[in-house]
């Protein structure tokens, strides 16, 4: 196949999938119940269970404090139509125009903005500031 | 017979793709099951096989070469006809089986397979979710035997691009169960689901490409479970879209990992060369350990497939 229409066929079959689905309305993120973001962190995390859990108000992320004491806080947010979580030992989070802006010290999971009220952000910062001090060095879970 | 040429299959076989996602897209979305579509999914794993594509045209050279300086050094030549293509098909699916087997099992070969896996979603696009690194595990070595035999380079590549197209439709929740004689024999959307599987049960299973007897022969074959739906994805789920991270997050971890400070020469090598999840200081989980802890909470599960 010449190179010329094989990268047509590959550049414009990507552009109209992506418009397809687009349009059809599969590229709004997830919004979860505090039961879902509950179940989202044991996928991830199944040998630590959400003890206490903060549901973002837009439903697009949840603080975890699990029943360990000595496991770091953690995260669970929309990624797409699915979920990822992690713990948030070694995130840098700030504040950000939204919300907060956490980076992670990982490749596979550079950073995620999170869109919060200003009361949220201010409230889900000092919680993960306190436990990235009291936190002793965690096992990574 | 130093002049061989065949078709180019998977680069033929784009415009079939293109059509096939479009009415995988159309199935799920009129009938509202069989499978999910997320944009930014789709259009990463899209991307990731684009660039694929790219990688062979650029790197290609290097394992065509491997397999010419080969076919100059064997005294055999089987020829072209319809029967050592066939033979050449049923042997190289065997070699597809264990470059997968070794892709699971060894984190150097991982790093190139893991984006393969790296979509939560199961659909025709993540077919298409390739390695763009493949050169670079030095896999190519698995198919030294071929040529060695008899088998001409284009031929043996030939075959394994009829074994990637054959592979394409099998990424799909719109097929449940295929005719039990098939599903005996074949590798099928079914058998294919549970290798995409992060549960417990389904690591490390069904590394087959066209013909799941491999597995049956081999010991790693589960069959997809009713009792225990796939979870599709990576036991640690990546959180990013950027093809370049899917394309290299793990060599980058793998580095990482290797230059950590106060390491055995051992343990530097073992994060390259060990399964997936090795740590030296056992803080990780490999497939083993997931399963075991699997076990401790839920004990019922001992003795059922997959464990």
């Amino acid at each position: 196949m010449p190179l010329e229409l094989l990268l047509s066929l590959v550049i414009g079959g990507i552009a109209a999938i992506a418009v397809i689905l687009h349009l059809t309305g599969r590229s709004r993120p997830r919004v979860m119940t505090a039961a879902q973001a509950r179940q989202a962190w044991l996928r991830q995390f199944p040998e630590h269970p959400a003890d206490q859990l903060t549901l973002a108000e837009n439903g697009q992320a949840a603080l975890v404090t699990c029943d360990d004491p000595t496991a770091p806080i953690g995260l669970v947010w929309s990624f797409g139509a699915d979920t990822v979580a992690r713990t948030l030992q070694d995130t840098d989070a700030t504040r950000s125009k939204h919300g907060l802006r956490l980076r992670f010290a990982d490749f596979s999971a550079p950073q995620v903005l999170l869109h919060l009220s200003a009361a949220e952000a201010d409230s889900w910062l000092s919680q993960i500031v306190a436990a990235s001090a009291t936190t002793p060095a965690p096992k990574e879970i | 017979m130093d002049h061989l040429s065949f078709p180019d299959v998977t680069q033929l076989a784009v415009p079939i793709f293109i059509a096939a996602i479009l009415v995988e897209f159309l199935w799920i979305a009129i009938k509202g099951r069989g499978g999910r579509y997320e944009t930014r999914d789709a259009v990463t794993s899209l991307i990731m096989g684009a660039g694929s594509v790219a990688s062979g045209i650029l790197l290609g050279f290097i394992a065509w070469g491997f397999f010419m300086l080969l076919w100059r050094i064997t005294p055999l030549d089987l020829g072209a006809s319809v029967w050592v293509i066939a033979l050449c098909f049923v042997l190289d699916d065997l070699r597809y089986y264990w470059v997968h087997r070794f892709g699971h099992r060894i984190r150097w070969v991982w790093a190139s397979h893991v984006n393969h896996h790296s979509s939560q979603h199961y659909n025709l696009t993540t077919a298409l979710r390739q390695t763009w690194t493949g050169t670079f595990t030095f896999m190519m070595v698995v198919r030294a035997p071929l040529v060695l035999l008899g088998f001409h380079p284009a031929l043996v590549l030939f075959v394994g691009g009829i074994n990637l197209v054959y592979q394409f439709w099998i990424h799909t929740e719109a097929i449940g169960k295929m005719p039990r004689w098939f599903e005996a024999v074949m590798n099928t959307p079914s058998h294919h689901r549970a290798h995409h599987g992060r549960n417990p049960r389904y690591l490390d299973c069904n590394y087959a490409g066209v013909f799941i007897i491999w597995d049956k022969m081999f010991g790693t074959f589960v069959p997809e479970q009713e009792s225990d739906p796939v979870d599709y994805g990576l036991v640690y789920n990546i959180a990013s879209f950027n093809p370049l991270r899917v394309a290299f997050h793990e060599w980058v971890a793998i580095y990482r990992d290797m230059t950590q400070p106060g390491l055995t020469l051992k343990q530097r090598l073992a994060y390259a060369f060990a399964p997936p999840g090795y740590s030296h200081d056992g803080s990780r989980d490999t497939s083993e350990t997931i399963k075991a802890k699997h076990l401790a909470r839920t004990p019922k599960d001992l003795g059922t497939p997959g464990f």
